[in-house]
């Protein structure tokens, strides 16, 4: 795909920082300052407060989690570029190489380092702590629900493991493929040397860890009760935990906008010279589309939080019938972020998925504009089918016809993404190594999560069905059947590049016939209990499911199983793997031409662009 | 906004990161963006519904039409500043001062609206609350002119600060004007569309 120029190499200068504030500045730091910030609002803010008015506890509580983030930014020394930038003193080349991490080690993990190598290891750091959490979430659940009547927790308990095990798996979702990947591997994909915005770029991801123990304290202060949609006005009633949702939600959705607008900055500004549109690689496509349509997504779900915090805090109304609201307003903002985000989650997924098949069967990506058609007919539509959440709520019957029509139109562009991956697969001969089994599991789920998508999509089937398991085995087969397993198979396909070192074949293959064995009995079994009509978020069930529950309890251990062999699997390849060369697949994308460990600034000369990055059989590739 | 004038990393030219800032500061536009129609959809979503008769309930004094228009001039203003420095760059300096002061004194007039509302009532406890829907929307709207004010102010006393340094690189100070003069007109223009909302009582 790529030449090289003979432009000259960088002529940066050789960093010596001086022991100057910057360089004091990590982690350690920020967690002392937020914790200082934190405290002292809440001790400030009880004093002359009457504490028994929940109103009050809110305020305090709210503010407390927000001031823990902002003090936190402050103790890591995320403000430091914009203080500088505002009194004219901009950050010297020594200080934006100290910043980069040059020569730092390990160290550079723990500060806000504006490496986008770094940034994307800590995500994907990140996301697999927030799997792994949300995951053992999981498996509370279906341990509760393996035979009725089991009691294993408490009917409030169970809420709350429901609440948080969603949101944090959402949370995740979101970031698994466009975090590590999209921080790490996109930016050498389009020949650019970093991000548009490297403190951004540190910024979204140290916001985002923020949020971690703020979700974590609403464990402590009471759990969730209302699931991760957190409908009003129940979300208004909710205890204190409530707060931590909120405040979650806000940072989460500030680093998302931060996040968005710099990848998308990063692919429309800086590709690589004649790195045309035509020419740009799959998944950098599928990434950018999936964040730009982030973008406007995610602020109203940050609005409706800020509205409930207000009916919480200083007692407005917008979701109190008494006083004018209406918890309609709630659903309709929610949901307006809800449905596209499922295609935030779902499409770069899908995208790492098509840069892998071409790889492994060696034939050009099958109608590479066909892909992006489907992408972008995706992304367009789904800011049209909203309503199809709210059939059931009463919410203008009169639109549920239109809303029926937009949300199974989507399968047009949706059927689009199979017959790109189907078309390269055709009478290919696949090398079947461990990326290229997600190509067929995708498929394979993919198709069951868009069928019974079709089902819940006519009203008078969701009429039967909605509120019933057999929608939470629908998503599952979306989110973790299609979107997990691209993730799992871009983090196979491009460990070497991250780490230096392939993944163990054997612990993987293991994990995936695990993981993929596990989660369909998992979710068929859930579908047999949900058209048999077992309720979701019910802590207990009728005698009648019990086989169903059994079934699906089974395949959730299987999968349980099936994820700790593969964070061993990777735990264990990034220590004492074998040595990746460094093209160990054969690919033509940009990332397979820089050594690992990849330079600060990527490339040695400035790559330029002769030709497409799915040659494969072409003779002059 | 958050790279250096004197090196940049990427070795670009103040020519292609003065545009990529510009981009950025764009598309950080349509997540606002997204967030005042957000608003203003509640606005008309919850009046319209008028659910039990109290988007504005009997004896609710509210705030006269043109109280969103003044909230908002202080926007207006620094934007038309900001325009007429950047036709007439003999006017920066005094534009760039009278940017950060419109915003500032419109961020202290919003306070003042904020802190004098005349819909808050009180429960049988004494507990302040904002009584119906129109007072709930006037305080999210309040809220959002307030954030716009303050980081349109710091942006403002950054090019102030920065139009006094030297040893800044002319080409992408001048980039930089132009990605705040994006910022300045969009905040004017959400002031307005929340003004044109809030006169619908």
């Amino acid at each position: 795909m790529t030449t090289l120029s003979h432009a000259p190499t960088s002529t940066r200068p050789v960093p010596n920082p001086k022991r100057s504030l910057i360089t004091r500045l990590n982690m350690g730091t920020g967690i002392i300052v937020g914790a200082i910030f934190c405290w002292g609002t809440y001790y400030a803010m009880r004093a002359g407060r009457d504490m028994t008015d929940t109103h009050n506890v809110n305020k305090v509580l709210l503010s407390s989690m927000l001031m823990w983030s902002f003090g936190f930014l402050v103790g890591i020394g995320a403000l430091i570029g914009p203080f500088r930038w505002l009194i004219g003193k901009d950050l010297t080349a020594e200080e934006q190489l100290y910043l980069a991490g040059d020569g730092q080690g390990i160290k550079r993990y723990f500060k806000y380092c504006t490496d986008h190598k770094v940034v994307g290891i800590q995500y994907l750091v990140g996301v697999m702590t927030m799997l792994g959490v949300g995951g053992t979430m999981a498996m509370m659940i279906r341990t509760n629900l393996a035979t009725p009547g089991s009691h294993l927790v408490t009917p409030n308990v169970y809420n709350s493991l429901v609440g948080l095990h969603g949101i944090t798996m959402i949370i995740a979702m979101i970031i698994v493929a466009t975090g590590p990947f999209g921080n790490y591997i996109m930016p050498i994909m389009i020949g650019a040397r970093d991000m548009a915005f490297p403190r951004l770029n540190a910024l979204s991801w140290w916001v985002l860890f923020t949020a971690i123990p703020v979700l974590c304290s609403a464990w402590f202060l009471g759990g969730i009760p209302t699931g991760w949609t957190a409908y009003a006005p129940l979300s208004d009633q909710a205890g204190p935990g409530m707060n931590a949702f909120l405040a979650t939600i806000i940072i989460f959705a500030l680093s998302t906008a931060v996040a968005g607008m710099n990848i998308t900055t990063t692919v429309i500004a800086m590709r690589a010279k004649g790195m045309k549109w035509n020419r740009v690689p799959i998944f950098v496509v599928g990434a950018t589309i999936s964040v730009a349509l982030a973008i406007p997504a995610f602020p109203t779900f940050m609005l409706a939080m800020i509205q409930t915090g207000m009916d919480r805090t200083i007692a407005t109304g917008f979701y109190d019938a008494n006083v004018g609201g209406s918890g309609w307003l709630y659903a309709n903002l929610f949901w307006i972020m809800g449905h596209p985000e499922v295609y935030v989650i779902l499409i770069p997924g899908v995208a790492a998925l098509m840069e892998i098949a071409p790889v492994f069967v060696r034939k050009p990506l099958f109608s590479y504009n066909a892909a992006i058609a489907g992408f972008a007919g995706i992304a367009g539509l789904s800011v049209l089918v909203w309503a199809h959440h709210m059939y059931m709520s009463g919410w203008m019957p009169s639109l549920n016809g239109p809303f029926m029509i937009t949300t199974e139109f989507i399968s047009v562009p949706t059927g689009l993404l199979f017959l790109v991956l189907v078309g390269t697969l055709w009478r290919g001969r696949p090398w079947m190594k461990l990326p290229m089994l997600s190509v067929y599991a995708f498929l394979w789920n993919f198709l069951i999560g868009g069928v019974t998508g079709v089902y819940l999509s006519d009203v008078p089937a969701d009429n039967y069905l909605h509120g019933s398991m057999f929608v939470t085995a629908h998503f599952h087969y979306t989110l973790m059947g299609a979107a997990f397993t691209g993730a799992m198979a871009g983090l196979v396909y491009w460990f070497p590049k991250m780490t230096g070192r392939m993944l163990n074949e054997r612990a993987g293959y293991i994990a995936f016939w695990l993981i993929q064995i596990g989660f369909n009995v998992l979710f068929l079994g859930m579908f047999m209990a949900g058209a048999q009509g077992q309720p979701r978020r019910v802590a207990d069930y009728a005698f009648v499911y019990e086989h169903s529950n059994m079934i699906s309890t089974a395949g959730a251990y299987t999968v349980g199983i099936g994820m700790i062999t593969l964070l061993w699997a990777v735990v264990h390849s990034w220590r004492n793997g074998k040595i990746a060369p460094m093209n160990p697949w054969g690919a033509k994308t940009l990332e397979w031409t820089v050594p690992y460990p990849v330079p600060l600034e990527n490339f040695d000369v400035e790559p330029i662009i002769t030709s497409d990055p799915y040659g494969y059989g072409k003779a002059a590739n | 906004m958050s790279t250096d004038t004197e090196f940049h990393i990427h070795h670009d030219s103040a020519e292609k990161v003065g545009r990529r800032e510009r981009l950025g500061v764009r598309l950080l536009i349509v997540a606002d963006g997204s967030f005042v129609f957000g608003m203003i959809f509640s606005w008309f979503y919850l009046r319209n519904l008028n659910e039990n008769n109290a988007w504005l309930p009997k004896g609710v004094h509210t705030f006269t039409t043109a109280s969103g228009y003044t909230a908002a001039i202080g926007l207006i203003i620094a934007a038309l500043a900001h325009r007429a420095g950047e036709m007439n760059h003999g006017l920066r300096r005094v534009s760039s001062i009278v940017v950060f002061l419109a915003l500032l004194v419109g961020a202290v007039y919003q306070w003042h609206q904020m802190a004098h509302m005349p819909f808050i009532a009180h429960d049988d406890n004494g507990r302040p609350f904002y009584n119906g829907a129109y007072a709930s929307n006037w305080v999210l709207v309040a809220g959002a002119n307030m954030f716009h004010y303050l980081l349109g102010a710091f942006v403002a006393l950054g090019l102030v600060i920065r139009g006094y340094r030297t040893k800044l690189d002319p080409v992408l100070e001048e980039w930089r004007q132009r990605t705040a003069g994006s910022w300045f007109t969009w905040i004017a223009i959400s002031g307005i569309l929340c003004a044109i909302a809030a006169s619908f009582k």
